[in-house]
């Protein structure tokens, strides 16, 4: 290369800089945009977090995915689990789970109240949606929701076979995940019971239930608008 | 090769706190491994070994890379040290202050109360994954890293030789220095915390660490095989240069899923993508120059270096390759596959170059002129294959762990007690394969001496 080492070295020290001026703005617009992707912070909150790092909790747990991989990813913790329970668990482990790992550490009621409310706080924050939500567990109707009556009716007419949810189901028709937003009611409706009719050559069965039936299955269809995450 | 000035030696007080915690750190570590089949085998908990374990890796690389600078400056200013007292005082701060600190990690796996709060810092443990050490402790480091830089800076100034090398140099450990602060202080927001925290961490990592070893790679090159230093220190601008322009903005891909804006799935997945480029480039920089070799004054030292560049693009570059774009890090992230790729890129990019930079320099701070590279080797050799495997493993853990955990929806101790047990035991199988490479590092360290003559 016909560079002069007086160059490279000027690139590299002009480079980084330039490069770290750009990275100093883009903090200095994040830093502005943090507060309005996460709830205030009360004392509670604060003091939680307190405990959360007194008791070295990152040494085995993560929060957004960072910190240990010895114990689950504490992120979405409190909006999955009963706070009652969390407190209980908190401040004694074996008592509440005989197989529980980790150790009770002499955590108080005052502490565990406090860091369950921090928890709580961290279980709101805009994620990007990270963690993602199980796509297998959210199609087999256990990610905390009964199915609906439009979901029940996919299942029993066996639609998952050619078409895809979420990730999950044939490839032999059109994948449905985001459907909702391409057709109206009417469409999806009208074309459940005569599929030729709007789309030529279409290999789909009509689906033969009733009409309320097919109105309950219309309605599951439009309420996939994007990816579950 | 032989050391030209006195001072130089001081490298050898660093060298030795720094193999003697690494051992402690890989000791750890093993105990670590057993404590996920057995969660409550040895008397610490955990989460004290955890720390012990990272925190014993950044301080002994840390002091190690210290040492290297130690023996670089006065050989490229052709002087001995600005104050050898100094550097004394320096090296002894650092020790009382880095026991107190693991003192108070173990005392708090005795008591858990005892890490308590005074003027709003936390006194034994500041419970941030790397950065534990407490304020006081930091101010400490601080200090001795500050002392450290000023009688570098003395030491160049009495010749005002100005090499790339050591330009290089202490332009990698200033912004160390300066990108120790953002983990300074607290947040009360968890968001703005580690947003903070990933500067150090980062920014250290793929930063300032990376430029210490593009300088390093260079003069390693070129007391080895006598290259030549107008070509290494071309390509070391390059080097070090595309470190920065990649790795700055790089940092975006830790901003993903911390409740930053949107913006940083584009900027981080694109810069980091590029990452691995400038490894690449010290790969092929070690091999051009390795190939036009004459005369190789140190065959061990030669082979580390260039296994240090290898495992530096395979470890920090391509591991990290394989999980950092946002499509695929929303299922990998916080999985095992950040610790397979965090095991291989600390061994490959940091572990390799500081025991580089042992072999290399140390037989002419002890006036050895040819040693027995024999132990040199071997210990090379099982602790690479142990790390490749402890990786291989903990990459299959985590693959598991996605399609489970992440996919599936099992729950994680499910997945980690049942489904995973078997990577574990690898693990920890690996793990002594490892431990058993460092014991033979450590004892050839410390008795590394002139070959025997030859009856031939």
């Amino acid at each position: 290369m016909d560079m002069s080492n007086k160059t490279a070295r000027n690139l590299f020290i002009f480079g980084s800089l330039i490069f770290f001026a750009i990275f100093l703005a883009m903090t200095f617009d994040t830093l502005g945009k943090l507060d309005q992707r996460a709830p205030n912070i009360t004392q509670a909150i604060d003091d939680g977090k307190m405990v959360w790092h007194k008791y070295d909790c990152v040494g085995c747990h993560s929060i957004f995915g960072n910190g240990t991989y010895f114990a689950p990813d504490m992120t979405k913790i409190a909006a999955r689990k009963p706070h009652s329970y969390l407190k209980q668990f908190i401040m004694d482990p074996k008592g509440v789970n005989s197989q529980a790992v980790m150790p009770k550490l002499g955590i108080t009621s005052d502490e565990a109240d406090k860091l369950v409310a921090f928890l709580d706080w961290i279980s709101k924050v805009d994620t990007n949606n990270w963690p993602p939500k199980p796509i297998l567990a959210t199609a087999a109707g256990v990610g905390g929701k009964p199915l609906t009556a439009g979901q029940l009716v996919y299942q029993s007419q066996g639609c998952s076979s050619c078409h895809t949810v979420n990730g999950i189901g044939g490839m032999s028709g059109p994948d449905l995940t985001k459907v909702g937003s391409t057709r109206d009611h009417d469409w999806i409706f009208g074309h459940f019971k005569d599929p030729q009719k709007y789309v030529k050559n279409s290999a789909m069965p009509p689906v033969t239930v009733s009409d309320e039936e097919i109105g309950q299955l219309t309605a599951y269809m439009l309420t996939l608008k994007e990816v579950t995450k | 090769m032989t050391m030209q000035y006195k001072s130089q030696k001081m490298a050898q007080n660093f060298y030795t706190f720094a193999v003697v915690l690494f051992l402690v750190q890989v000791l750890v570590g093993v105990i670590g491994a057993l404590q996920f089949i057995w969660p409550d085998f040895f008397f610490l908990k955990f989460h004290i070994i955890k720390t012990l374990h990272v925190n014993a890796l950044v301080v002994w690389l840390l002091t190690g890379l210290m040492g290297a600078t130690y023996y670089v400056v006065p050989e490229e200013s052709e002087t001995e040290l600005w104050s050898y007292p100094l550097a004394q005082f320096q090296f002894w701060a650092t020790v009382i202050t880095i026991t107190m600190v693991v003192l108070g990690y173990i005392w708090m796996g005795f008591d858990p109360q005892a890490n308590k709060t005074v003027f709003g810092t936390l006194i034994l443990n500041e419970g941030r994954e790397y950065i534990e050490a407490p304020r006081w402790a930091d101010i400490l480091i601080v200090v001795s890293v500050l002392t450290f830089l000023f009688n570098m800076f003395m030491t160049m100034w009495k010749t005002k030789k100005w090499t790339g090398i050591q330009g290089v140099l202490m332009v990698g450990l200033l912004f160390l220095a300066l990108m120790y602060l953002p983990g300074m202080f607290y947040s009360k927001s968890m968001v703005k915390d580690q947003f903070w925290w990933w500067w150090v961490v980062h920014l250290w990592v793929e930063g300032a660490w990376e430029i210490i070893a593009g300088a390093l790679l260079a003069f390693m090159l070129m007391k080895t095989i006598g290259a030549k230093r107008e070509v290494l220190e071309k390509w070391m601008y390059i080097e070090v240069g595309l470190v920065m322009f990649t790795g700055i903005l790089g940092t975006g891909h830790h901003y993903y899923w911390i409740g930053t804006p949107k913006y940083w799935l584009w900027v981080g997945g694109l810069f980091s993508s590029l990452e691995p480029v400038p490894l690449l480039l010290m790969v092929w920089d070690a091999f051009r120059t390795t190939r036009e070799a004459r005369n190789v004054s140190n065959r061990a030292g030669l082979f580390l270096t260039v296994a240090h560049a290898i495992f530096n693009f395979v470890g920090a570059g391509l591991w990290g390759l394989i999980h950092t774009l946002p499509q695929v890090n929303q299922w990998t992230h916080g999985t095992q596959i950040t610790a397979a790729h965090g095991h291989l890129a600390f061994y490959g990019a940091y572990v390799l170059l500081v025991i580089a930079m042992i072999y290399v320099t140390l037989p002419s701070i002890r006036g050895i002129k040819d040693y027995d590279p024999s132990r040199a080797y071997a210990a090379f050799w099982w602790m690479t294959i142990s790390m490749v495997f402890i990786t291989m493993v903990l990459t299959g853990a985590g693959m598991v762990q996605v399609y489970m955990e992440r996919l599936m929806g099992l729950d994680y101790e499910a997945v980690k007690a049942n489904y995973n047990l078997w990577f574990w035991i690898f693990r920890a199988i690996f793990g002594a394969g490892f431990l058993v490479g460092v014991s033979i590092f450590v004892w050839d360290y410390f008795t590394l001496k002139e070959k025997a003559p030859s009856s031939a």
